[in-house]
């Protein structure tokens, strides 16, 4: 049975090795799938790192709270900041147009006299509470402050954009009623005059630090590279579904199946030899998916992929992503007729479990139902395995579930095919 | 095996319809090959020849009836009859990217040979049906007689005690002809059972030493070819023979 196994596998390499465009399916695609998905989000979020977001400022207050503003917006990497259009000073509604126009993504405008309200309804604040008078509500003058938006312009970006922007104006909007606050006290009380200039500073008692919540030993960072690598990855080993759908397929089409089945020797064995063949190519497939991240993405100015801290984990979790994507294949070409049904049947398939497994959008930013589906794709138990070994540092245990849950599809696809397959010689 | 029982195929009353079919492809056919006969199964088009050798490879189950193969059932012992048959389809049963010994090996390991064996039945083979100089050239280079004969061995690499043989010379040029039907008397000379079907009857008439003639899968006659022209009037060969039973109206 060793012989005819090792046959049937010296048989599929070399089938494989004659067919150049499948090969390059394999492998030529992938790497491409990497370096272009790569390259396009890194540069995407390089460009708004490096340049800032195009924000167009009218500063009609001309007082503090404008000059602050801009100040603050001025210094800051992520914004790239304008105060005029076309070589003249930017207005509200020349602001507007030029952000309705595309030209900037965000339009901020500070109102006239928006400083001196501050200012007022501090003053007003700090009378009251000095002549213990009860507050007045209608003496207090309100700042609006226009936050102009791009209407093509994605909303969970600009939501995380104009959230800070609103916390950044909300600061200085503070720091000014604080800085004001300070000079009524220190004009109604003059004994005060050496109290803290700044109490603003001294309210900050609230620091924010951000640290990611993985297990490793804090060399792994988030980056396009760590999410997209595993990701087109795992897109690229499922993609072998088509050229072993199209082999078993070929085989049934050239006759080589109706010869096979007269011989002694089952079929089973036959199918195996493709497995023992498809399961090499994924791994190879991993290897240089892993060697594209580690070598060549640091050549093209991306940062470098980090493995994590369990190879045991990755090689245990690769071959069960292999199984199960062998596996697909195997049901693929035995429930199609034609190879042009497997290769519609495969491609879509993939593209929908892919699409359903967090490949292409995060599932975490999914609408519920779907994030509820997405726990049923055999590529989303594989990449939040990956994303566990390389974004957490996760351990072979850790990915034990995903690995087992990959398995079982490859055993239920195997079961599939083999009823399948003895239904279709029941004639 | 009985080696008293001249028979190597008894087939009792073998019934086959397939699903979705509103006539049985084989209705009932009972008839025995002997031991190193060369038996040729003849029929026009759907007159059930196909099927019959089909389910003798154990391709799929009779519907019904018995099949047995050199004193074993079909039915309960197809593992051990198929290391002693040996089929050549009439399509090209071959992998069109791989050379003639890579389909070769492949082919013969999986009738269990291997090693030494298995090189030298590839070697001979090859030699035999002028083959030797063009072996390591893919088989989709090869003319339409090369891949005919790449396909004949194929199925007796192994020697097998029954070959069947389906149309094997359709489309090849005199010259294969020749030369495969030459070995295939040698192989028979040898003490191979051979089963064949062709729609070629000056070749059958030739080649076989007993025929036998079904349509709507039922047998009209059966015997040598000498006897089947003796018993029709006015037969002078046996594609008259062939004609005045299944009639001239076209088949689809």
């Amino acid at each position: 049975m060793l012989h005819k196994l090792l046959a049937t596998v010296k048989k599929e390499i070399l089938l494989l090795l004659r067919d150049k465009v499948g090969l390059s399916v394999l492998f030529i695609m992938p790497v491409a799938l990497i370096l272009v998905m790569t390259l396009i989000q890194d540069s995407a979020f390089k460009s708004i790192n490096e340049k800032g977001i195009p924000v167009v400022f009218v500063d009609e207050d001309q007082d503090s709270l404008g000059l602050q503003i801009k100040q603050g917006l001025l210094s800051n990497d992520l914004v790239y900041l304008s105060d005029s259009i076309d070589s003249k000073p930017a207005s509200s509604q020349s602001a507007k147009k030029a952000v309705s126009e595309g030209r900037f993504l965000v339009g901020i405008v500070i109102p006239k006299g928006a400083t001196a309200a501050i200012r007022k309804n501090v003053s007003v604040l700090v009378n009251e509470t000095m002549n213990g008078t009860p507050p007045a509500a209608e003496t207090a003058d309100s700042v609006q402050i226009t936050i102009l938006i791009d209407p093509i312009a994605k909303q969970s970006f600009l939501n995380a954009v104009t959230s800070n922007l609103r916390e950044f104006i909300s600061e200085v909007k503070t720091k000014i009623m604080f800085q004001t606050f300070s000079q009524q006290v220190a004009e109604l009380i003059p004994d005060k005059q050496n109290a803290p200039r700044n109490p603003y500073q001294r309210s900050q008692i609230i620091h924010y630090n951000e640290v990611y919540a993985s297990t490793a030993t804090g060399k792994i960072v988030p980056n396009a590279v760590q999410h997209n690598v595993p990701a087109w990855t795992i897109f690229a080993m499922f993609f072998i579904a088509i050229p072993l759908s199209n082999s078993i397929l070929k085989e049934k089409t050239e006759g080589s199946v109706f010869r096979l089945h007269t011989m002694p020797t089952p079929y089973l064995l036959l199918i195996m030899g493709k497995i023992v063949v498809y399961v090499l190519v994924c791994l190879l497939q991993f290897m240089l998916m892993l060697a594209v991240g580690k070598f060549l993405l640091p050549q093209l100015g991306l940062p470098a992929l980090v493995l994590g801290n369990s190879m045991a984990g990755i090689f245990v979790l690769t071959t069960a992503t292999a199984l199960a994507a062998t596996g697909f294949g195997v049901t693929v070409g035995t429930l199609a007729t034609t190879d042009h049904q497997a290769a519609i049947m495969g491609s879509l398939s993939i593209l929908l479990l892919s699409a359903l497994g967090g490949i292409w959008v995060p599932s975490y930013v999914m609408p519920e139902v779907m994030r509820n589906i997405s726990a049923f794709s055999p590529l989303n138990w594989s990449l939040e395995g990956f994303y566990k070994l390389f974004l957490r540092g996760g351990t072979v245990t850790d990915i034990l579930p995903d690995a087992i849950k990959l398995l079982v599809f490859f055993f239920a696809m195997m079961g599939i095919s083999y009823l399948a397959n003895r239904k279709k010689r029941k004639v | 095996m009985n080696m008293s029982n001249p028979a190597i195929i008894d087939i009792y009353d073998l019934k086959k319809t397939f699903k979705n079919a509103t006539e049985p492809a084989v209705n009932g056919i009972s008839f025995s090959i002997n031991r190193n006969e060369i038996f040729g199964l003849l029929g026009p088009n759907g007159a059930g020849k196909t099927t019959t050798i089909s389910i003798l490879c154990g391709l799929f189950p009779p519907g019904s009836g018995k099949v047995l193969i050199d004193g074993k059932d079909l039915h309960t012992e197809l593992h051990s009859i198929k290391h002693i048959i040996g089929i050549v389809p009439q399509d090209i049963a071959l992998y069109p990217t791989l050379s003639a010994r890579e389909n070769l090996a492949f082919y013969g390991s999986m009738y269990g040979l291997h090693g030494k064996q298995l090189q030298d039945n590839i070697e001979r083979w090859l030699h035999k049906l002028g083959l030797t100089e063009a072996a390591n050239r893919k088989v989709s280079t090869y003319s339409g007689g090369m891949k005919r004969r790449v396909n004949l061995i194929a199925g007796v690499l192994h020697s097998p005690k029954i070959l069947f043989l389906d149309e094997p010379t359709v489309g090849v040029d005199v010259q294969s002809r020749n030369v495969i039907i030459e070995h295939l008397k040698e192989l028979n000379a040898g003490g191979t059972t051979i089963i064949y079907t062709s729609h070629h009857m000056e070749e059958a008439e030739n080649f076989c030493t007993r025929v036998c003639i079904i349509d709507h899968g039922k047998i009209l006659t059966q015997g040598t070819p000498a006897e089947l022209i003796s018993q029709n009037a006015g037969s002078t060969n046996l594609e008259h023979v062939f004609l005045n039973l299944t009639n001239r109206k076209l088949r689809d």
